[in-house]
């Protein structure tokens, strides 16, 4: 009998603490060490506080056109940030408890402290008393993820200008804010303040909001932003900043000007591979400081693994969490390897967007690179939520399905959606790429009526000009 | 519901001179096939725009459609009261609904623009 394996895993985010738990499922003796909160930044100071508070102007929206459907709500809608703020600390600290609670259940050792390889085998852990002690492991995972830039232009003061961490954590809505990088937290901090009656204004260096997504996504993603009464700027960025005591203007590229009392900055992730000790065991980096590993997520020194942020690859909560199982599997004598070609992700903005798969662009570039017509080589299809029963019942009438699809397989290459509930409906697209289902089936399959659903569905039937609820296309 | 003294676009746009200064808005029909109206996205004052350009869109809860400006010129003023009430472009097209108003760097383009009678016929055209 062999005696029982012993990992030991540096870091407790999304991808740390699901390795752990898988780990100890497979048998595997664990200890995980975490120098800030179990959860890491995803729990604490991202995803889950961000829609904490998102959550609640998602409701005053509503309570807002309630008046419209007939709910009479004496008195206008009014935020109160600190108790918004509070109860977001009660939902990260019962999360952060969960994890605690299945740590105890699989026997996982969680030791507080920072981390660093002192060898192959060896993880050196300085423990917030300062009390060292090393920890022996057959096999080590790196999870140590990623943190806030400091930009020398953007020197973070945590008064004026702030991070998207210390935007989570204001007792008091600020009268105004400029947001530089119009990413995926720019642009869902710009509709959780424009919400709160903050006069937001976000600058993107790229020629539109959310530059990695769908154009046509994008677009209609800052329609929304303005719908909401933000300024969005775009193909600028800062050039100096000029500070009172009160406020702090923004001299823009295209010469124009902003003045506001908070700026967030939301450009780039700093990759945690520094100060852990790589170069101690031979441990190899790439150009971004990302942590270099093979498809079964072992870096350059057998026996090390390396996860989530820090191998800089698609930085998602839920790719570091597939990574770390993929890790622990290979290490427990199973072969795993992580798919990338089918990742959904959400976008929390108000409305939602989500997403799987190419974008059209891209699928473009694609056939065009396999010598191929676009025009002919692809189809899309795309569905309005006002075509919607449920939409139009609910209020829910602004958003758009888009279905990117080949035209001779009909395979689905990416599905997008923007509009209520989009991150979760994307599921259904994403599932139907990963079982390799045609368009074709996706739009046979019987959808429920009413739901929101439906509109993947009709999407899916315009593919090939058949959506039921949808006026003929005019021939081209 | 089409005004005698308004010019029309074949994208449904209005247009009412007074000297060089022309103003826009939708018709009628445009703003009946779209429906309640729940955003309007214009453009900038000072804007250089060209006859026959999109200059912005009107979303309604049925579809979200283009804003075409029929004349040249440079956009002069656009109407903020809709950013809170895109709704008074339904009930009020040719009035409170204007969208924008542009001084008119080639006042002849007006004369290309269809009379309310074309207009009419031009709509009766469509519905074959």
């Amino acid at each position: 009998m062999t005696s029982q394996k012993h990992i030991a895993i540096l870091g407790a985010g999304p991808g740390g603490y699901v390795a752990a738990i898988r780990a100890a499922q497979l048998g595997a003796s664990v200890t995980v060490i975490e120098s800030h909160a179990l959860g890491g930044v995803c729990l604490n100071w991202g995803c889950i506080p961000s829609k904490a508070l998102l959550s609640v102007v998602e409701l005053g929206d509503k309570v807002k056109k309630a008046e419209d459907r007939g709910l009479l709500v004496p008195g206008p809608v009014t935020y109160d940030l600190a108790r918004m703020v509070a109860r977001k600390n009660k939902v990260v600290a019962t999360l952060v408890q969960g994890i605690a609670t299945l740590f105890k259940a699989w026997n996982i050792e969680y030791v507080q402290g920072t981390g660093s390889l002192r060898d192959r085998q060896t993880v050196k852990v300085t423990r917030a008393d300062g009390a060292p002690r090393d920890v022996q492991a057959d096999a080590i995972v790196i999870a140590t993820g990623s943190s806030w830039p400091n930009l020398p232009q953007f020197p973070i003061d945590g008064q004026q200008l702030l991070t998207s961490q210390q935007l989570l954590d204001l007792d008091r809505i600020p009268a105004s804010l400029l947001i530089v990088g119009a990413g995926v937290e720019g642009c869902e901090f710009a509709a959780l303040y424009s919400g709160m009656g903050t006069e937001v204004t976000i600058v993107e260096l790229m020629a539109r909001v959310l530059p990695l997504e769908d154009e046509e996504i994008s677009l209609m993603m800052e329609r929304e932003l303005k719908k909401r009464g933000v300024t969005v700027m775009t193909g600028t960025t800062v050039e100096r900043l000029e500070r009172s005591p009160t406020t702090i203007t923004a001299h823009l590229k295209d010469g124009a000007q902003v003045t506001a009392e908070k700026l967030l900055v939301s450009v780039g992730r700093g990759l945690n591979s520094s100060g852990i000790g790589l170069e101690h065991v031979g441990v190899q980096t790439g150009r971004r400081g990302e942590i270099l590993v093979n498809e079964r997520m072992e870096t350059t020194v057998p026996g090390i693994y390396a996860i989530g942020d820090v191998v800089g690859k698609a930085m998602l909560a839920h790719v570091a969490s597939a990574q770390g199982k993929v890790a622990v599997e290979n290490i427990m004598g199973h072969q795993a390897t992580v798919r990338y070609d089918v990742i959904p992700a959400g976008i929390f903005t108000l409305p939602e967007i989500g997403r799987v798969g190419v974008t059209e662009q891209q699928a473009r570039e694609g056939v065009q690179a396999a010598g191929q017509d676009p025009d002919i080589a692809l189809k899309v299809g795309r569905f309005r939520y006002a075509g919607l029963g449920k939409g139009q019942a609910t209020g829910d009438t602004t958003g758009l399905f888009k279905v990117i699809a080949e035209s001779a397989s009909g395979r689905i290459l990416g599905v997008h959606i923007v509009g209520a509930h989009a991150a979760d409906l994307v599921h259904e697209a994403a599932m139907a790429m990963q079982v390799g289902a045609t368009v074709t089936q996706m739009a046979e399959m019987i959808h429920a009526h009413p739901t929101l659903a439906e509109g993947l569905m009709e999407a899916a039937e315009d593919v090939e000009g058949k959506a039921i609820h949808q006026a003929r296309k005019r021939t081209q | 519901m089409i005004p005698k003294d308004l010019r029309y676009h074949q994208e449904h746009e209005w247009v009412r001179v007074s000297g060089t200064q022309a103003t826009v808005g939708i018709s009628h029909f445009a703003q009946d096939a779209l429906g309640d109206i729940v955003f309007i996205d214009m453009p900038k004052p000072g804007a250089i725009v060209k006859a026959g350009q999109q200059i912005g869109e009107v979303e309604s809860t049925k579809t979200t459609s283009t804003i075409y400006t029929p004349v040249s010129g440079t956009i002069a003023k656009v109407n903020a009261d809709l950013k809170d009430h895109p709704e008074v472009v339904n009930s009020d097209p040719y009035g409170k609904g204007w969208m924008v108003m542009i001084d008119l760097s080639n006042p002849s383009d007006v004369d290309k623009l269809m009379t309310a009678a074309q207009y009419e016929a031009f709509l009766a055209g469509q519905k074959h």
